[in-house]
């Protein structure tokens, strides 16, 4: 049997730019779980989301560099963006739905709320002035290990 | 840019992209400024015909421009809208604030007999 455990790791500038590569590269590696196209969606909205947080709040839209984790395990997808940022100060707040620090630059303050609505686990770790470290958790239901290696194009 | 903006009287018409993120509503946002600032708009309009991806930047930019249309009594609405994106829009609370019509020739209707 296929071994089913496998990770990636990719790091790139912060520019808004790399918004669409990070949803592509992370939807890419998870396609050999065959998800649903909801699933893909959900992680793709989910990943956006915390690209664009270290783009605007980490860097300020300053320089930098963010850093994607993924990993499968099994039928699990872990999704880990850490950005060296600002930090955050106070994360509760952060992730009170519709609080944005920026209301200026059309921040809906959603943000957070996307990411916990469409994964199924949510862990926030932040320390001001060194960064900022999002995991995403989802389990990708599978209705039968044979079925998924029938449809899979990686044989 | 791809997208396009159409003018019909007082109504603001926004053709969005396949993919409303952050990088791309940057954008929106600095174009419909202009008409903003150029035309009086009472009204506008996002078209989501041909877009299957947003994220919670394209709630602020729809959220932008309610706050904008209100000061002349005017409405956003929301036309076009396929399966891949109804469900974020839905979860948005969006439809609270924003006028969800089938397609640009319902919301002009609409926008006619108001006035």
């Amino acid at each position: 049997m296929e071994h089913l455990n496998n990770q990636m790791m990719v790091e790139f500038d912060s520019i808004s730019k790399n918004e669409s590569f990070a949803r592509v590269v992370v939807s890419a590696f998870v396609s050999r779980l065959n998800p649903t196209l909801e699933e893909i969606a959900d992680i793709k909205t989910a990943v956006s989301e915390a690209v664009t947080n270290s783009i605007i709040h980490g860097y300020e839209n300053g320089d930098g560099r963010i850093r994607i984790e993924t990993h499968i395990v099994e039928d699990t997808v872990t999704v880990i963006v850490t950005d060296f940022g600002v930090g955050i100060s106070d994360i509760e707040k952060a992730m009170e739905p519709m609080y944005t620090s920026k209301p200026e630059l059309e921040r809906s303050g959603m943000g957070f709320a996307f990411m916990e609505a469409f994964m199924d686990e949510l862990f926030v770790e932040s320390e001001v002035g060194k960064g900022t470290t999002i995991t995403m958790r989802k389990v990708i239901r599978i209705d039968s290990v044979s079925q998924k290696e029938e449809n899979s194009i990686y044989k | 840019m791809e997208q396009l903006f159409d003018v019909k009287g007082e109504t603001l018409i926004v053709y969005l992209p396949e993919e409303l993120d952050h990088h791309y509503a940057g954008q929106i946002r600095k174009e419909t400024d202009n008409y903003f600032t150029g035309k009086r708009i009472r009204d506008v309009v996002f078209d989501y015909e041909n877009t299957f991806f947003m994220d919670s930047s394209g709630i602020g930019l729809v959220m932008g421009r309610y706050r904008e249309v209100r000061y002349l009594k005017g409405d956003v609405y929301i036309v076009g809208v396929n399966q891949k994106i109804s469900r974020i829009l839905e979860i948005s609370g969006l439809y609270r604030i924003a006028k969800r019509r089938k397609n640009i020739a319902e919301a002009l209707e609409d926008i006619r007999e108001k006035y």
